[in-house]
C-alpha cells in the first residue's frame, strides 16, 4: 500500500525540509551531537524544545490518529465478541474463577447476551445488532478481541492505556509522545487536541491528556465542548482585526530590536515565532471548527440531523477537519462513564451505542472517501471490557469490570482491514489467544507512525524514559498490512 | 529537542532505565580494570541475581574475579585471556543473559570481551572474603560527589585583574584552557535590573536605576546588593525556589476532589521568613526535618519558637496525601506517601535518586536496598503505615489556655441564654396547648390532657390512639409559629442572640505538622521489590553508607531516651548538617548557582549520582560548599559572593569568536540571558501596572474558574508566591509559563516557549485588565514625570486630546429665535426630558401627546414636530475642528397636512440650508467648516398646521482625518441612542509623555530616539484606526494596547 499522492508530497516535503524548515532543529541536533562528543565535564545545556517536524525512525504508515476513547468498559460480549458458549450457559453458574471489582453485588451466574450477532460485510465479522453502522464499515476495520490490561479498575487501566504503566499518573500520554517524537505538521493549529464532552470531563479527568514530565508544549489542548473552544484564542471584539495586527506588528519590531542586541539567542527567536503561530492560529482554528462549511449530506452522514447523535457526530466531524489540516492526534472523550453498565445494561448499553455508533462509522466512511484513511488511524475502544457474569439481578442488573479481556478496533493507517485478531475464552472473561496488552498496543501504534517505541526516549531525572517504560512490548505485526 | 537514541538500549526492569554512556573509560585503550570498568556493567545488568542477594542464581557470584573463575553450577564462568571459552560471555552474547527483554549493549559487551582477553586484570588484590551484598568499591567511593569536601583552595591565575573573588579565579583557570576571557562588565542599567529581578523578583523603578547610575562610589553595587538582600521581597523570591523542591501545594491531591490543605500556607510563610531572617541553613534543615524534636515538649500554650519549629515540619507533609478519604488500597496509598516524602528529602538535600533503591540495589550508584530502608526507618515513627494518622490527625491546635478559658466563658454565656430560651419555649408550648385544650369539651379535654401529660413509655394504647386522632396537640419548638407567630419570633431572637455570642469564641487554628506518637516505634522491614506486602528482614535507622567514610556509616539509635520522640529525625538532620556530609552543601550551593546563572555547575540539580551529569567546575562547587558552611550556612552571604563576582556582573552579549568555542557558555565567559520565572512575569506585570498589593505572608489568594473555564487568580493582586497552589487547578497564567504542577516536587523547571503563552499575552482577561490598569496609571501620573524635552519633537500629527471622547449627538426641542441686530441667533435648545425605551424615542413626557410638548419627538429615522416653541432638534457637536460634509434625506409621506420644514443651522455660521417637504423627499448635501464645539442643529418645524407632521430624517456627517486619506463618519440613524452613562476618561497627560512614562515603568529605562520614533508611528496608526472606528476613548485604548505590547515583549520577559 502506498501513501496517497497528496500525503506523500507532504511527507517528502518534510523529509527534504525537516532540517531546512527548522534551522532551530538543525542547530539543536548539531548541538546534541556536539554534546555527545564533548568531554565529560561539559554539562547538558538547557534543553530547548520545539514542534518542528522531525524525521521518524523509519517510513511511517500513518501521520495522524483519531481516538474515540470509549472509557468505562464497553461490554464486548454484547457488542463485538459473540460467545455461543456463553449463550448456551446463560443463567448457569460459572465454573472458573472470576476477577470482580464489586463484590457486594457479584455473582457467578453467567449472563448471555440479549442481542443478536450476525456476520457483516464481505469479511463476515460478526457484530452485534446494537452497532448497525459500525457493521457497515466492518470491511475497513481491524477488530482485536484479545485486549488485556490485567486490571479491572478504570483509572488503573486508563493510565496503562494512555501512558504505559498501570495506575501511575504524571506520565506523558500517547499524543504527547507523538508530538515530542514527530513534531507538528500544522503550523497554525495545536497538534494534539482533546475533544471533551459537554457533560463534563471523563473519569480520571485531565490525567487523560497529561504531558507528564514532557514540556507543557506537548500537552493535549482541550477543545472545549462549547465556545470558546480554545481558551484565549479569540481576541476580544475591540482588538479584532487591524488593531491587533498593529499591536503584533509593534511587538514584532520591539522584539527584533531586542534580538539585535542578543544575536543568536534561540529562545528569543522562538518567542517571536510563537507570536506568529498564535496569530495564525486565531484564524486557522476558527476555520477548522466551522462545520457549516460541510455539505448537508456530510452533516447527515455524521447524524447531525438527529438529536441522539448530533453532539458526538459534531465532534467526530470536527476531528476529521482537524486531521485534514495536519493535526497529529485527536482524542474524543465522553462524560462520566456511559459504558460502565453495572446496572440496567438492558437500556444503558443501547443508549451508549445509539449515541456513538453512527458518528464513529461515519468517521471511517468519510475519511475513506477523502483518501485520508490510508494515513489516519481511527481507534475505537476503552480501557477494559465487562464480565460474562451478571452483577445484581439479571433483569435490572449489569456486568462488572473486566480488564482481563476486551475488544478494540482500529481502522486505516496501515492496519489490516476486515480482520479479527485474537480471542477471549469461551465465555469472554479472559483474553486467551494472541493477547494484546496496553504496551503492545502502544508499540504497534508508534510503529505505524514510523517510531520504534524503545528508541523514542526522553531524559527525565537523569534517565531515559519511554512510553512503555522498558516494559515488554511487541509490535503486533499480524494486524498490519 | 527530541532524543531519538541510535540503538535500543533497554533495561526492562521495574523503574530504572539507563543513560547513554556511563563507562566512557572503556572507550580508550588503557587497561580495563574490573573495579572501575566491569563492576558498573555487572551492577546494571547482572548483580540482581549474581551478587546483591543472599542467594546466587546458579551459584554464580560475579562480585570477584576469583569467584567468576570458580564459576557456578555449570562450571567456570570466565577464563582469563580466553574470551571465546568464557561461558558468561557466551551467555550474554547469545542473549540468554540477562533473562527477560533487556540486553547488555554491544559496546559494553565489547568492554567485557577486551577485559577477559587482557587477562581479567584487577586494580588491586582482591579481598580474602567479602560480606553479604555488593558493598562499595574504592572506585565507587571515589566518585566525585562522595569525596569529602575538605578545605579546597582557589587556583592562582596568571592575570587575575578581572577577578573580583574566588569564583572568578576558578572560572578563569578553566577559561584559560580554551582561550576564553570574561566579557566586559554589563552597564549599570542592565546590572541593576538583573540583580533586582534576581534577588527580589521585582523590577527597579527608573529613579532607583538613575540613582545607581549616578552613584560613582566604589561600593555602590555592594550597597545595592545589601539593600536588596535586606528587603522582605527577597524571601518571597528565594523562598519560592525552596518551595519548588519541597513540593509545596495548598491541596492534598490524589483524588479528583483534591481537597484543600487549609494550613499549609503557614509552612510557606515559615520558609519566606526563614529566608528573610537568613536563618542559618543547617538550622533551617534541622527544623524542617525535626522541628518537633528541637523544642521543649509543649505544655500549655505554645510559644512563638515552638510554633515556628513545629510549622517547619510542614516540609515533611508536602507529599500528595489522599488518606483523608476511605481508600480502597490504603496500604499502597500510605506507603506512597512515605516514598514521596523520601524522594522530597533526598532530591532536595542529597541530590541523589535513592528511589531506585526502593525496589533493589541502585544499578549505578552504591546505594543499596538496605540503605533505602535505613532512611525509611528514620521516618518510620512519623509515617507508620500500619498505625496511620490521616491529615486531620496530624494537626496541632494553636488554642491557648486563654482561648480555652474564653471559650468556656462564652459557652456559659450561651448556656444561660439557651436556658432562658428553653424555658420561654416550654412556656409558650404550654400556653399553646392550653389553648388547644380549650377547643374541646370535657371529658375529652381531660382525656387529651392526661394522654399528653403521660410519660412516653407510660402512655396507654388508647392514649396513643387518641393523640393520633388529634395531631394539633403535637406542639413543639419547630411548629410553634403555627400557633403563635409572635412567640415563635421571640424564640428566634434568642437563637440570633446565641449566634452573636458564639462569635466571641476565638477561632481555633491549627498547624500542619510531622510529628510522632510518643512511644510508638514500629520496626522497619526491608520490602522485597519495594512491596509493603512482602516484608523481609528488619532494618535499623541510619544514613546512606556511601556518604560516610568507610566503616563509619551513621547508625541512629532506635530511641533517644532524652526525648519524648524517637529522636531519629533529629539525629539524622544533625548528621546531614555536621559539615562532613559530602552531598548536602554541594547540592545546596549548586541550586543557588543554578538560579543566579541559569545553569547549574551540575546541570542535574537533583541527581549528583552517575545518572546525572558531571560538574563543569567540580573544584569551584566544592569550594563553594566549604565557603557556605564556613560562613555559618548563610544563604545571604552566598548570594553576596555570587552576585558580586565578575562572572555575574559581566555583559550577556554574544561574541562570535567565543560562541564558536563555547556556544553553550559552559565556561561562563558571558552572562546568560534568562527568561523570568512564571511568578516573576506575573509579579512584574502587577508591579508596573501599579496594582501590586505588597501585603506579605498570610493565607493564600484563592484561584477560581472564570466563565471561559480558565483557572484565574481571584481579585487579589498579591505576589504570585501567595497564589493558591491547587494541584488540579493550577493558575493558568503561572502554569503556562512553566510553574510546576506538583505531582511530587520540582527540582528544575522546564522553560518552554509556545503559542499558548502568546495567546495568553494577546487575549486573556488577565493581560487586558492589567494593561488597562497600566494605561490608567500612566494617564493619571505621566504629566510632570517625564522630561518634556524628550518628546517635544515628536509629531503625532494630532493631539488626541482634541478628539471628542464620547458621543456627539443630543436630542431636544426648541426654536430659532429672531436674531438681535448684527448678531447671530443662538438656537433655543432643551433636551427632551423623557426617553421611551419601548418605542426607542425621545419625547416630552411619559405619554405622547399627553405631555407639555405634545407630539414633539425624535426617533432613529426621524420624528414629529411640535408647536412653534417645540420644534424637534437633532444636534451634532463637533468633536474637533475641520471640514465636514453633511448629506442625507428628509421625507414626509403623508398626503394630508402641509408637511414640515428643515433648517440646518450652525452655531457659528447660522443657517446653512433650508428644505420643505410635503408628501415628498428632499436629498441634501452641505459642506462647511467647523471649530471644535460647534453645534450643528437639524431644526424641523411645522408649517401652518401641526397635523400629520411625522417626518423621516437620516443623514451622515463626514470629517476628514488629519494627515490621512481616511474619513471619520457619524450616522444619525446608526448612532441614535437613549441616555448614555458617562464613560469618558479624560486625557490627563499628553499622550507621548504617557508613552514615555509607560516605557520607563516597564523597562526601567528611557526610550532612545529611534525607539521613540517607533512608538510614535505605532500610536499614530492606532489612534487613526480607533478614531476611524469611533472608539469612545481612542487615546485610552491606544495606550492600553501599547502597555500590553510592552508587557508582552521579550525585554520584559527576559533579563539580560
Amino acid at each position: 500500500m502506498t501513501n496517497s499522492p497528496q500525503i506523500r508530497n507532504r511527507r517528502e516535503f518534510l523529509s527534504h525540509n525537516a532540517l531546512g524548515i527548522g534551522s532551530v532543529a538543525l542547530a539543536t541536533m548539531l548541538g546534541r551531537d556536539n554534546l555527545l562528543a564533548t568531554p565529560a565535564n561539559v554539562p547538558r545545556g538547557q534543553q530547548v524544545f520545539d514542534l518542528v517536524p522531525k524525521q521518524s525512525h523509519f517510513e511511517p504508515r500513518a501521520t495522524a490518529m483519531i481516538s474515540l476513547f470509549m472509557h468505562g468498559g464497553p461490554a464486548h460480549m454484547d457488542l463485538t465478541d459473540p460467545k455461543p458458549e456463553l449463550q448456551k450457559l446463560d443463567g448457569k453458574t460459572y465454573e472458573g474463577d472470576v476477577e470482580y471489582s464489586f463484590i457486594k453485588r457479584a455473582s457467578k451466574r453467567l449472563l448471555g447476551s440479549r442481542w443478536k450477532f450476525r456476520p457483516q460485510g464481505k469479511c463476515g465479522t460478526e457484530i452485534s445488532e446494537l452497532l448497525p453502522h459500525i457493521s457497515e464499515v466492518v470491511d475497513d476495520i481491524c477488530l482485536i478481541r484479545s485486549m488485556h490490561t490485567g486490571y479491572n479498575g478504570h483509572e488503573v487501566s486508563i493510565r496503562y492505556m494512555h501512558a504505559g504503566i498501570p495506575g501511575v499518573t504524571g506520565r506523558p500520554t500517547m499524543g504527547s509522545w507523538l508530538l515530542y517524537g514527530l513534531g507538528s505538521e500544522t503550523d497554525n493549529l495545536p497538534s494534539y487536541m482533546v475533544l471533551t464532552d459537554p457533560g463534563g470531563h471523563p473519569v480520571d479527568s485531565t490525567h487523560n491528556w497529561s504531558n507528564g514530565w514532557l514540556p507543557t508544549m506537548f500537552q493535549g489542548t482541550v477543545l472545549r465542548p462549547k465556545e470558546p473552544r480554545i481558551l484565549n484564542l479569540d481576541a476580544p471584539p475591540h482588538l479584532r482585526g487591524a488593531i491587533q495586527q498593529q499591536n503584533l506588528g509593534f511587538l514584532g519590531k520591539l522584539n527584533r530590536r531586542h534580538l539585535e542586541r542578543h544575536p543568536g539567542e534561540r529562545d528569543l527567536e522562538a518567542r517571536i515565532a510563537s507570536y506568529e503561530l498564535a496569530a495564525r492560529m486565531q484564524t486557522a482554528a476558527k476555520e477548522a471548527l466551522d462545520i457549516s462549511q460541510e455539505t448537508a449530506e456530510t452533516h447527515q452522514l455524521y447524524g447531525l440531523d438527529e438529536s441522539a447523535t448530533r453532539e458526538y457526530g459534531t465532534r467526530c466531524l470536527i476531528a476529521r477537519r482537524l486531521v485534514e489540516r495536519g493535526v497529529r492526534f485527536v482524542q474524543l472523550f465522553l462524560n462520566g462513564q456511559p459504558w460502565d453498565n453495572h446496572a440496567n445494561i438492558k437500556s444503558a448499553l443501547p443508549a451508549a451505542c445509539q449515541r456513538t455508533d453512527k458518528p464513529a462509522a461515519a468517521l471511517v466512511k468519510d475519511l475513506k472517501r477523502r483518501g485520508l484513511l490510508e494515513t489516519t488511524i481511527v481507534h475505537w475502544g476503552g480501557e477494559i471490557g465487562r464480565l460474562p457474569v451478571t452483577e445484581g439481578d439479571p433483569d435490572s442488573g449489569g456486568r462488572d469490570h473486566n480488564g482481563q479481556g476486551f475488544s478494540t478496533w482500529l481502522a486505516g493507517g496501515g492496519f489490516k482491514p476486515g480482520i479479527v485478531y485474537g480471542e477471549t475464552d469461551d465465555v469472554g472473561h479472559r483474553a486467551a489467544v494472541d493477547i494484546v496488552n496496553a504496551n503492545d498496543f502502544q508499540a504497534t501504534l508508534l510503529n505505524q507512525f514510523g517510531l520504534d517505541h524503545s528508541r523514542l526516549v526522553y531524559f527525565h531525572n537523569g534517565q531515559e524514559q519511554t512510553i512503555t517504560n522498558g516494559r515488554k512490548a511487541r509490535v503486533v505485526h499480524d494486524i498490519l498490512s | 529537542m527530541t532524543v531519538l537514541a541510535r540503538s535500543p538500549r533497554f533495561l526492562a526492569l521495574l523503574c530504572c532505565t539507563m543513560l547513554a554512556s556511563f563507562c566512557s573509560a572503556a572507550d580508550d585503550d588503557s587497561t580495563i580494570l574490573f573495579e572501575r570498568d566491569i563492576r558498573p556493567i555487572f551492577r546494571a545488568h547482572c548483580y540482581d541475581c549474581h551478587g546483591a542477594g543472599e542467594e546466587m542464581k546458579g551459584k554464580l557470584d560475579l562480585r570477584l574475579v576469583r569467584s567468576m573463575q570458580q564459576g557456578g553450577e555449570t562450571g567456570p564462568a570466565m577464563i582469563p585471556g580466553k574470551p571465546a571459552e568464557s561461558y558468561f560471555l557466551e551467555r550474554i552474547k547469545s542473549g540468554e543473559m540477562p533473562p527477560g527483554d533487556h540486553r547488555v549493549p554491544a559496546d559494553q559487551v565489547a568492554v567485557l570481551e577486551k577485559w577477559v582477553a587482557a587477562g581479567a586484570p584487577t586494580a588491586r588484590p582482591e579481598p580474602e572474603s567479602i560480606g553479604r551484598g555488593l558493598g562499595i568499591s574504592e572506585e565507587e567511593r571515589g566518585y566525585w560527589a562522595f569525596r569529602p569536601i575538605g578545605t579546597p583552595q582557589p587556583p592562582t591565575v596568571d592575570d587575575p585583574s578581572r577577578a573580583r573573588n574566588a569564583i572568578d579565579l576558578f572560572l578563569l583557570a578553566r577559561m584559560k584552557e580554551k582561550g576564553l576571557q570574561f566579557s566586559s562588565d554589563a552597564d549599570r542599567a542592565t546590572l541593576i535590573k538583573r540583580v533586582y529581578l534576581d534577588l527580589v523578583g521585582l523590577p527597579p523603578t527608573l529613579q532607583q536605576v538613575q540613582q545607581f547610575i549616578d552613584d560613582s562610589s566604589d561600593n555602590a553595587y555592594d550597597q545595592l546588593v545589601d539593600q536588596l538582600l535586606a528587603s522582605d521581597h527577597y524571601g518571597e523570591r528565594w523562598g519560592r525556589h525552596w518551595l519548588d523542591v519541597a513540593g509545596y501545594a495548598d491541596s492534598e491531591g490524589y483524588t479528583n476532589n483534591d481537597s484543600v490543605r487549609k494550613y499549609a500556607y503557614k509552612y510557606r510563610n515559615y520558609v519566606i521568613q526563614s529566608f528573610n531572617d537568613d536563618l542559618p541553613f543547617d538550622q533551617f534543615i534541622q527544623e524542617q526535618l525535626a522541628g518537633d524534636e528541637m523544642i521543649e515538649p509543649p505544655q500549655g500554650d505554645l510559644n512563638e519558637e515552638q510554633i515556628r519549629r513545629l510549622t517547619a515540619t510542614g516540609f515533611l507533609r508536602m507529599a500528595v496525601d489522599g488518606t483523608a478519604a476511605d481508600l480502597p488500597n490504603a496500604g499502597a496509598a500510605r506507603n506512597q506517601i512515605v516514598a514521596d516524602t523520601i524522594k522530597i528529602v533526598s532530591s532536595s538535600l542529597l541530590g541523589i535518586s535513592v528511589g531506585c533503591a526502593r525496589c533493589h540495589d541502585h544499578r549505578y550508584d552504591p546505594i543499596s536496598h538496605d540503605d533505602y530502608h535505613r532512611m525509611r526507618a528514620v521516618f518510620e515513627p512519623t509515617f507508620d503505615w500500619k498505625q496511620w494518622r490521616n491529615p486531620s490527625q496530624r494537626q496541632i491546635s494553636l488554642y491557648t489556655e486563654a482561648d480555652r478559658q474564653r471559650r468556656t466563658e462564652v459557652q456559659q454565656e450561651i448556656n444561660t441564654v439557651a436556658a432562658q430560651r428553653d424555658s420561654k419555649r416550654n412556656e409558650y408550648i404550654r400556653q399553646a396547648l392550653e389553648k388547644e385544650y380549650e377547643r374541646y369539651e370535657e371529658p375529652l379535654r381531660e382525656q387529651l390532657r392526661a394522654a399528653k401529660d403521660a410519660a412516653d413509655d407510660k402512655r396507654t394504647d388508647e392514649q396513643k390512639a387518641l393523640l393520633k386522632d388529634y395531631p394539633s396537640l403535637n406542639v413543639n419548638g419547630g411548629n410553634l409559629y403555627q400557633y403563635n407567630q409572635g412567640h415563635a419570633d421571640e424564640i428566634k431572637e434568642f437563637d440570633a442572640k446565641i449566634g452573636e455570642i458564639r462569635k466571641k469564641i476565638p477561632v481555633e487554628e491549627f498547624l500542619r505538622v510531622a510529628n510522632e506518637v510518643a512511644g510508638q516505634r514500629s520496626p522497619t522491614y526491608l520490602f522485597y521489590r519495594g512491596d509493603h506486602r512482602q516484608p523481609k528482614h528488619e532494618i535499623t535507622p541510619g544514613g546512606l553508607t556511601v556518604t560516610a567514610p568507610e566503616g563509619q556509616r551513621l547508625a541512629i539509635e532506635d530511641d533517644n531516651p532524652q526525648l519524648p520522640t524517637s529522636g531519629r529525625r533529629l539525629a539524622y538532620a544533625q548528621w546531614l548538617t555536621n559539615g562532613q556530609h559530602p552531598l548536602v552543601a554541594r547540592v545546596l550551593v549548586n541550586r543557588i548557582w543554578l538560579h543566579h546563572f541559569g545553569q547549574g555547575i551540575v546541570s542535574t540539580p537533583d541527581e549528583f549520582g552517575k545518572l546525572g551529569s558531571l560538574p563543569t567546575h567540580p573544584e569551584l562547587l566544592t569550594w563553594l560548599a566549604a565557603y557556605f558552611m564556613e560562613n555559618n550556612w548563610s544563604l545571604k552571604q552566598l548570594h553576596r559572593l555570587m552576585v558580586t563576582s565578575t562572572a555575574y556582573r559581566q555583559s550577556s552579549d554574544h561574541l562570535a569568536e567565543f560562541d564558536n568555542i563555547d556556544g553553550a557558555n559552559s565556561y561562563y565567559w558571558r552572562k546568560s540571558v534568562q527568561r523570568l520565572d512564571a511568578e516573576i512575569i506575573r509579579d512584574r506585570i502587577l508591579a508596573v501596572s501599579g496594582k501590586l498589593d505588597a501585603t506579605m505572608l498570610g493565607n493564600y489568594s484563592a484561584v477560581k474558574m472564570d466563565d471561559s473555564g480558565q483557572v484565574v487568580v481571584g481579585d487579589s493582586h498579591r505576589r504570585s508566591v501567595y497564589v493558591e497552589v491547587r494541584r488540579t487547578q493550577p493558575a493558568a497564567v503561572l502554569q503556562v509559563f512553566d510553574a510546576p504542577v506538583m505531582t511530587v516536587n520540582c527540582s528544575k523547571r522546564t522553560i518552554s516557549t509556545d503559542a499558548n503563552q502568546s495567546l495568553m499575552l494577546m487575549n486573556s482577561d488577565f493581560i487586558l485588565n492589567y494593561a488597562a490598569a497600566f494605561a490608567a496609571r500612566v494617564n493619571q501620573h505621566a504629566e510632570g514625570m517625564v522630561d518634556a524635552e524628550l518628546v517635544k519633537d515628536i509629531e503625532l500629527g494630532f493631539d488626541p486630546a482634541e478628539f471628542y471622547l464620547g458621543d456627539p449627538w443630543s436630542y431636544g426641542y426648541g426654536f430659532i429665535p429672531e436674531p438681535a441686530e448684527g448678531k447671530l441667533a443662538a438656537v433655543n435648545f432643551t433636551h427632551y426630558p423623557t426617553y421611551d425605551p419601548e418605542a426607542n424615542r425621545w419625547q416630552g413626557g411619559e405619554k405622547v401627546p399627553e405631555n407639555p410638548l405634545g407630539y414633539s419627538l425624535i426617533h432613529p429615522t426621524g420624528g414629529h414636530t411640535g408647536a412653534d416653541q417645540f420644534c424637534s432638534i437633532r444636534r451634532w457637536t463637533a468633536p474637533r475642528s475641520g471640514e465636514i460634509e453633511i448629506q442625507g434625506t428628509l421625507a414626509h409621506t403623508n398626503q394630508q397636512g402641509d408637511g414640515v420644514e428643515l433648517v440646518l443651522y450652525s452655531s457659528r455660521l447660522g443657517q446653512q440650508g433650508r428644505w420643505t417637504v410635503h408628501a415628498s423627499n428632499e436629498e441634501f448635501k452641505v459642506s462647511l467648516k467647523v471649530e471644535q464645539g460647534d453645534q450643528i442643529d437639524m431644526v424641523v418645524s411645522k408649517r401652518d398646521t401641526i397635523s400629520f407632521d411625522s417626518f423621516q430624517l437620516t443623514y451622515q456627517v463626514d470629517m476628514a482625518l488629519p494627515n490621512s486619506d481616511e474619513k471619520q463618519v457619524w450616522q444619525s440613524e446608526k448612532d441614535f441612542h437613549g441616555p448614555l452613562k458617562d464613560k469618558t476618561l479624560p486625557v490627563k497627560s499628553p499622550i507621548m509623555q504617557q508613552a514615555v512614562y509607560a516605557w520607563q515603568l516597564a523597562y526601567a529605562r528611557s526610550p532612545n530616539k529611534a525607539e521613540l520614533d517607533l512608538v510614535a508611528v505605532f500610536l499614530r496608526t492606532q489612534l487613526a484606526s480607533l478614531v476611524q472606528q469611533n472608539h469612545e476613548d481612542p487615546a485610552g485604548q491606544a495606550m492600553t494596547n501599547y502597555c500590553q505590547v510592552l508587557m508582552s515583549s521579550n525585554e520584559f520577559l527576559y533579563t539580560d
